[in-house]
C-alpha cells in the first residue's frame, strides 16, 4: 500500500482534544480519492500525517503508525517523504516564492539535485500537460488565482510523486478555474499515481473519485465508493453535499443518489413515478421566489457610466446599475474580472475615474470612506484582515464608537444573534476560524448599514456554517437590510439572490434573475461561470418534457 | 524585469556599488554629494529604470526631508545639507541597484561569494515577500476603513496604526509558518541541490571591478 493509516490518534501540541482518533486506511497506486468533512473534522491534520509534516514540524503526540512507501512518517525526514508524496496546500501565496513560473517549476527539482537535462523534459510534460507555457516568464504573484493552482500543482508534478495531495484546491477559485483544475486531476490516476483531493465541495470532483472518506469529529465516519458512502444518511457530518444528493434522497431514496445530472435524468427515467415529486421540489430549483424589489422607491445604489483604470489597465469599463432597498443580488464573474473593485466603489474605498457612483441619492466622491460606512457594511472573505482588539467585545465594538452609531441593544441583538456571548471577553486571535468569520459579520453590522456587502461568505466554509449564513440572510432581507453578495459560488448565490448582476470584460454583462441569466450559454461563457447542477438538471427535464428551455430574457447592456 | 543593458554579472555590480557607497560615505562636501545625486539620476534616466522612481521618492524624500529638518536645529544649515544629501545618494544608489539586480541574481551572487545558500534563498524570499505583504496590508486596511477606523494618512492614521500593523504581523507569522511547509515539500531541506541559472563572470565584469577597486583606492589615498 502506498499511504497506510494503523490505528492512528494524533493531537496537536498543547491541545487536550485530539484531531483524528483511531484512523485505519490505506490508499494503493492509481486510487482517486475524495475526503471530505466539516471545518475542525480532521482534514487537514490527515494530510499533514500522511505527508509527516505532523509530528515532525507540528510535534504533537502521535499513536499508531503511518507509513507512505513503507516508510515510517514518524522517522524518516520530511523531505525524503516528500520524494514519494506531493502535497499542494490551501494557501497558494506562501508556495509561490519564485521570480518567475519557470523558476518556481525548477525549484523542487534542483533541489532534489535532477540532471538539467532531465528538468527540461519534466518541465516540457508538466507544461504540456497543464498549459503553463504561456506563464513561464512570468512571476506568480501576478496570476490568477486559477492559474496559481496550475503553477503549484505543476511544480509538485514535476517531481513526480507517487501520491498526490490537494487540501481544498478549490477554494478560491473561479467555476472556470475549478473546472480546469478537475479536468488535469482527471488524468493523473490513470498514469498510475494516487490522488487524494481534500475538499469540502463534494460536488467538484464526486462524480469523477473512485472513493470517498468522510471525517466527522475527529473519525472515520464513512469509506467507500461515492454511491454507497452517499446512500447512508451523512447529513450529521456537515459537508457540503451535492445539491441533487437532497433532490434524490427525498424522493428517490431506495437508489443510490446521482453522481452528475446525466445520472440523475437516467435515474428519474427509471422511476417515473417519482417524477411529479421531484419537479415539486421547487424550492430546490433556482430563482427563490417571494422577492419583489421596491423598484418604485429611490435607489439607494445608483452607479452610472462608472470608469476605472488601475497601473494603466482598464477595470471597469462604463457600469450602470441600480440597488433597491431590500434586494439581494449576487455579483458574479470570474477572478479579475473587477468585482472587489466595483464594490469599492460603494464605500468610497475608491474613487471613480470615470463616472458617478450615488448612495441614497448622495454623491459618492466628495464622502469619506467614514462617513460612508454608516450605510454601507462589508464583511470582508478573511476576517483576519481586521482583528486587532483584545477580546471580542472591543472588536465588535470599536466600528460603532469610531463611527457615533452605538446602539448598545443592537449589538446585544448581535451578541445572540451570532452566538457571541459566551465569547465577548476571550481574544479574537484564539477563536477559531469560524468564529472569527461570525465576528466578522457581526462588526459588519454592528454601526447598523442599510447595505450589506458579503465578500465571497461561503468560501472555504462547511455546511452548517453555510446553512447560518442562509438563514441571517433571510432575517436580514425580513429586517429590510439590502445585500450584495460577491461569490464563485452559484448554488449559494442561486439559493440566496433573486438577482445575478454578472461582471466580464468591465462590464454588466447581465442583470436579471439567475433562470435567465444561466440559460444565456454564451453569457456563462464569456463570464467564465458553469449553470448549478439544479439548473441543467431541471433544463433536461423540460427539454424532455418537450418545454422550450428558457429564453434569453435576461436584458442585455450592449 | 529584463537584467540590465550593460548585462555585468550580479557580483560586479554588488563590488560597484559598494565602492561608490564607501565613496558617498566619505565625501563630506554638498556641492559634490549634490552632483552625485544628479549623475546617479542621469544614470537611472540612461537605463530607463526612472519607473518607480516617483514611489521611491515618496518614501525617501519625507525621510531626507526630515533628517534635514533634524540636522539643521541641531548643527547648521550646511552640514545639515550634506548629510541631507547623502542619504540621497546612497538611496539612489540602492534603487539603482535593485533596479538593475533581480533578488535571485543577488541570491546567487552571495552564494557564489560563499555565504550559505540558505542565508541567500531566504534574502530573495523576503524580497520577493514584499509586494505580497503590501498586498495584504492594503487588503487589511481597506478592512478597517470599511468599519470606520480611520487609517488615512496624517496623525489620526497614526493613533489606529495597530489596527493595520496587528494583523498585518498575524499573518506575516502565519505565512511564513506555512511556507515552510511549502519549502519542505519541494525538498528545500534535501541534501544535493543543484541550483540552475548559472552566473557567468564576463569581461565587462572585470573592468568594471577593476575600475571600482582602482578608484576607490585613488579616491581613499588622495582624499
Amino acid at each position: 500500500m502506498l499511504l497506510q493509516f494503523q490505528n492512528v490518534s494524533y493531537r496537536y501540541e498543547g491541545a487536550e482534544a485530539w484531531a483524528l482518533q483511531q484512523i485505519d486506511l490505506a490508499i494503493a497506486e492509481g486510487e482517486y480519492v475524495l475526503v471530505a468533512g466539516a471545518s475542525g473534522s480532521g482534514k487537514s491534520t490527515f494530510c499533514r500525517l500522511a505527508t509527516g509534516l505532523a509530528p515532525q514540524f507540528h510535534g504533537g503526540e502521535l499513536q499508531g503508525r503511518v507509513t507512505v512507501a513503507g516508510l515510517d512518517t514518524r522517522e524518516t525526514p520530511v523531505h525524503r517523504l516528500f520524494g514519494h508524496v506531493g502535497l499542494v496546500f490551501q494557501n497558494t501565496d506562501a508556495q509561490l516564492f519564485n521570480r518567475s513560473v519557470e523558476d518556481e517549476l525548477r525549484f523542487g527539482l534542483e533541489s532534489r539535485g535532477v540532471e538539467p537535462v532531465e528538468i527540461g523534459e519534466r518541465l516540457a510534460w508538466v507544461s504540456g500537460m497543464l498549459n503553463l507555457d504561456p506563464l513561464r516568464d512570468r512571476p506568480p504573484h501576478q496570476l490568477s488565482g486559477g492559474e496559481k493552482q496550475r503553477v503549484i500543482l505543476g511544480a509538485i508534478l514535476a517531481l513526480r510523486p507517487r501520491l498526490l495531495l490537494l487540501d481544498e484546491p478549490f477554494t478560491h477559485l473561479d467555476p472556470e478555474g475549478a473546472e480546469t483544475l478537475r479536468a488535469s486531476l482527471k488524468t493523473l490516476p490513470g498514469a498510475g499515481m494516487a490522488v487524494i483531493v481534500v475538499e469540502h465541495r463534494l460536488q467538484e470532483v464526486v462524480a469523477d473519485v473512485e472513493r470517498l472518506i468522510i471525517f466527522h469529529q475527529g473519525r472515520l465516519a464513512a469509506d467507500g465508493p461515492p454511491r454507497q458512502v452517499l446512500g447512508r444518511d451523512l447529513t450529521g457530518c456537515q459537508v457540503n453535499l451535492p445539491p441533487l444528493y437532497f433532490l434524490f434522497r427525498e424522493t428517490i431514496a431506495e437508489s443510490p443518489p446521482p453522481l452528475s445530472v446525466s445520472e440523475a435524468f437516467e435515474l428519474l427515467q427509471a422511476h417515473p413515478t417519482a417524477k411529479p415529486a421531484v419537479t415539486a421540489r421547487r424550492d430546490l430549483c433556482p430563482s427563490p421566489a417571494g422577492d419583489t424589489p421596491q423598484r418604485a422607491t429611490r435607489p439607494l445604489v445608483e452607479v452610472r457610466d462608472l470608469h476605472f483604470d488601475y497601473q494603466g489597465r482598464e477595470i471597469l469599463r462604463g457600469v450602470d446599475f441600480q440597488i433597491h432597498s431590500g434586494e439581494c443580488l449576487a455579483l458574479l464573474g470570474r477572478n479579475g474580472a473587477g468585482k472587489t473593485t466595483l464594490v469599492k466603489h460603494l464605500n468610497g474605498l475608491l474613487k471613480p475615474c470615470r463616472g458617478a457612483v450615488k448612495i441614497a441619492g448622495h454623491d459618492a466622491r466628495p464622502l469619506r470612506t467614514w462617513d460612508l460606512a454608516r450605510r454601507i457594511g462589508f464583511a470582508w472573505q478573511n476576517p483576519n484582515d481586521q482583528l486587532f482588539k483584545t477580546t471580542v467585545r472591543e472588536e465588535v465594538l470599536i466600528g460603532p464608537r469610531l463611527l457615533r452609531t452605538l446602539d448598545e441593544s443592537w449589538c446585544k441583538r448581535l451578541f445572540e444573534r451570532f452566538r457571541l456571548a459566551p465569547l465577548l471577553d476571550r481574544s479574537p486571535f484564539r477563536l477559531s476560524e469560524g468564529e472569527k468569520k461570525r465576528v466578522a459579520f457581526a462588526t459588519a453590522l454592528a454601526a447598523r448599514p442599510e447595505l450589506l456587502v458579503l465578500d465571497e461568505p461561503t468560501a472555504g466554509q462547511d455546511e452548517t456554517f453555510r446553512r447560518e449564513l442562509a438563514a441571517l440572510i433571510r432575517e436580514l432581507r425580513e429586517e429590510g437590510k439590502t445585500i450584495v453578495l460577491v461569490t464563485h459560488d452559484l448554488e449559494f448565490a442561486a439559493d440566496q439572490a433573486p438577482r445575478w448582476l454578472v461582471l466580464a470584460g468591465g462590464r454588466i454583462r447581465a442583470d436579471g434573475p439567475p433562470d435567465a441569466v444561466m440559460a444565456d450559454q454564451g453569457l456563462m461563457k464569456t463570464a467564465g461561470l458553469r449553470p448549478t447542477q439544479r439548473f441543467e438538471f431541471f433544463q433536461l427535464l423540460r427539454k424532455a418534457a418537450g418545454v422550450e428551455t428558457a429564453k434569453n430574457e435576461c436584458p442585455k447592456i450592449p | 524585469m529584463p537584467e540590465n543593458p550593460l548585462t555585468l554579472d550580479p557580483r560586479s555590480k554588488l563590488i560597484l556599488a559598494l565602492a561608490a557607497a564607501v565613496v558617498l560615505g566619505a565625501l563630506d562636501h554638498w556641492p559634490s554629494l549634490l552632483a552625485a545625486a544628479g549623475l546617479l539620476l542621469a544614470v537611472i534616466g540612461w537605463l530607463g529604470r526612472q519607473r518607480g522612481l516617483v514611489q521611491f521618492f515618496k518614501g525617501l524624500g519625507p525621510a531626507v526631508l526630515g533628517f534635514f529638518a533634524v540636522a539643521w536645529l541641531a548643527f547648521d544649515f550646511f552640514p545639515a545639507l550634506t548629510a541631507a544629501a547623502r542619504l540621497l545618494d546612497l538611496g539612489l544608489l540602492f534603487f539603482l541597484f535593485f533596479q538593475t539586480t533581480s533578488p535571485k541574481g543577488l541570491s546567487q551572487a552571495l552564494v557564489r561569494l560563499g555565504l550559505p545558500y540558505s542565508f541567500g534563498f531566504v534574502l530573495t524570499v523576503s524580497l520577493e515577500f514584499i509586494p505580497v505583504l503590501a498586498r495584504r496590508a492594503a487588503n487589511i486596511r481597506d478592512a478597517q476603513r470599511s468599519r470606520g477606523i480611520p487609517l488615512e494618512a496624517g496623525w489620526r492614521g497614526l493613533r489606529y496604526l495597530p489596527a493595520l500593523l496587528g494583523p498585518l504581523l498575524i499573518q506575516a507569522f502565519k505565512l511564513a509558518d506555512e511556507m515552510a511547509e511549502a519549502l519542505e515539500a519541494r525538498g528545500f531541506g534535501s541534501a544535493g541541490r543543484r541550483p540552475g541559472g548559472e552566473l557567468h563572470f564576463r569581461f565587462p565584469d572585470w573592468i568594471a571591478v577593476v575600475l571600482s577597486v582602482s578608484l576607490l583606492a585613488a579616491f581613499l589615498l588622495w582624499y
